[in-house]
């Protein structure tokens, strides 16, 4: 019966695709029956720089700060992860459960307090 | 005679309570007959399966629920903007929306075709394949997540046993359609930005998560339903039992889904409209349109996960039920209303570091201090009155924390005498607002 519900997340993928695709075939016709502009040319479709012409191309390397912050939400994100079927199950439990957790979450809580103390999560330096 | 029979005041309120009373019955009638909208897909699922097969009932059933829902966020995308625009203006002291329609009601549908009318420019060095993706595939999570939402009895589209994974799994898609979107654009201000929003979207995934982990420590479910029926059977708001989860829910979804106090990803002062500046026409109208969603997607999760759901005392035996879910819904679209017209933006670094060194080392410790309370409950079971008691100790550490938190940054106390709008008061402003309201 559950994959049955996982049917039902397909039909709602359709759906939510087809929902935004109304608003721009519209947008489409209009431009069909000459009821909006659909002439671009270099000025328009050049890009947005407050006016005056793009430097540089955008795709070069870039601050690594944010790759950091990444390794740390993979890190945390996972941990959370692996915690939820324990949550699921926890008033089954023995208390004793708890201190195993509590053993894993502090190692990976350590490795925050590393960063930290490593400056890893200061923005500005 | 009969003129002055017509213009007797005793006439008048006689009819006026007679339409109060038609008005009346009629509703009752109208809510017993809509009480449970789930019927209508029992009547599709069962009229297919009588002349049809099995498979092919099912399906159509889940299409008419599937409809159900995209229609009810098309209607919260049309009513919604309105709302938010006439609440925001009186906020700040104007009219809002009042030329389109009665009461401006007509604005959003003018918006729209006016947006439809306008170019859709794509930029010549832009990477075209990954532009024309982000606009469509934005409305995946804002409308997959509507999925297991708990309407009614079993007024549920997704009966799963993974709801809240499943909403987390698929809100997180969000992250890889803005980064396309800055992206491809090929310009400065849009990489800036979807960098910018998807670290702190990444980092707020963090608290969020750890919030709903603290949720499902205590109903030992991640079924939707399942939660709320947990919160009946205990006759406790989880809101009021985990108050700091819920605060934790709350301020990092904003933070999620990009709304006021922590909307970096359209600092227009800064990077001048985020990952969609090269969008136009109805390509930028979409992105407008799906925050508006997701902010009513958060009522509605904060609604069945933490405020009881479609539950409020009773009163779901006489009105139906999802009518109570969709208020208690728009009451949370309110207060994000509110919070955006009360709180300026936060800085990005002021963001990071209240996520990765306040939110998510307490909610660490947040979550262990429940799951002990949670043991201590089940080991415990024949005291009776233990889960009021400890629903009592959270709220005041609760409130501890917030003095604390007050204390150790100094946060100044308003002081309105050091402020007075006397002449805005009293000539202009409020007073000025009543001659022009009457424009409606």
């Amino acid at each position: 019966m559950i994959v049955e519900q996982y049917v039902r997340v397909l039909i709602l993928v359709i759906l939510a695709i087809a929902f935004p695709l109304l608003p721009l075939a519209g947008s489409y016709l209009f431009s069909k029956i000459n009821y909006r502009p659909a002439n671009s040319n270099e000025i328009k479709s050049s890009i947005y720089e407050c006016g005056v012409e793009a430097a540089d191309i955008t795709w070069r390397q870039f601050n690594a700060k944010y790759f950091l912050y990444a390794l740390g939400f993979v890190i945390f994100d996972v941990e959370v992860i692996f915690l939820f079927p324990w949550a699921v199950i926890h008033t089954e439990q023995a208390f004793s459960i708890l201190i195993k957790v509590a053993i894993f979450v502090i190692v990976l809580a350590f490795g925050l307090f590393y960063a930290w103390r490593w400056r890893a999560l200061e923005w500005q330096q | 005679m009969i003129k002055k029979f017509f213009s007797n005041t005793l006439f008048i309120k006689l009819s006026i309570g007679f339409a109060t009373l038609i008005f009346l019955f009629a509703g009752y009638f109208i809510s017993k007959l809509l009480f449970d909208l789930s019927v209508f897909s029992e009547f599709i699922f069962n009229f297919f399966l009588e002349r049809f097969s099995y498979n092919l009932a099912y399906l159509a059933s889940s299409i008419i629920g599937a409809l159900g829902i995209i229609s009810f966020v098309g209607l919260v995308l049309l009513i919604g903007s309105w709302v938010e625009r006439r609440v925001i203006a009186r906020f700040q002291i104007r009219v809002g929306p009042n030329r389109v329609g009665p009461f401006g009601l007509l604005q959003p549908l003018a918006d729209a075709i006016k947006l439809m009318q306008k170019e859709v420019l794509v930029p010549d060095i832009a990477d075209k394949l990954l532009f024309l993706i982000p606009p469509v595939a934005i409305f995946l999570p804002a409308i997959l997540a509507w999925g297991p939402i708990p309407w009614g009895p079993n007024m549920s589209y997704l009966d799963i046993n993974v709801g809240i994974l499943y909403v987390f799994a698929v809100s997180s898609l969000t992250v890889p359609i803005i980064f396309f979107a800055g992206w491809s654009s090929m310009n400065h201000y849009a990489l800036l930005g979807s960098m910018r929003t998807v670290a702190m979207m990444v980092s707020y995934e963090i608290p969020v998560s750890l919030s709903l982990l603290s949720v499902a420590l205590v109903t030992g479910t991640l079924n939707f339903n399942e939660i709320v029926m947990w919160q009946s059977n205990n006759s406790i708001w989880l809101g009021l039992f985990i108050p700091f989860a819920l605060f934790t829910f709350f301020f990092a979804s904003t933070a999620e889904i990009n709304r006021t106090p922590n909307d970096i990803a359209e600092a227009e002062s800064e990077i001048v409209a985020g990952y969609h500046i090269e969008y136009s026409g109805m390509k930028a109208g979409l992105f407008m349109a799906v925050e508006l969603g997701n902010a009513v997607l958060l009522g509605a999760l904060i609604s069945s996960l933490f405020l009881n759901g479609w539950f409020l005392f009773g009163i779901e035996n006489l009105v139906p039920p999802y009518i109570i879910f969709i208020t208690k819904t728009v009451f949370i679209y309110l207060l994000l209303i509110w919070l955006r017209a009360t709180f300026p933006r936060f800085r990005l670094d002021q963001l990071m570091n209240f996520a990765w060194k306040t939110l998510i080392p307490a909610s660490i410790i947040h979550f262990f201090v429940v799951a002990i309370e949670v043991s201590i409950i089940s080991n415990f079971s024949e005291i009776p009155y233990l889960i009021v008691l400890f629903t009592v100790i959270n709220i005041s550490l609760v409130v501890l924390l917030a003095y604390l938190w007050g204390k150790i940054f100094h946060v100044q106390q308003y002081q309105p005498e050091k402020i007075q709008p006397r002449f805005a008061a009293s000539i202009g402003g409020l007073e000025a607002m009543k001659e022009v309201s009457s424009i409606d």
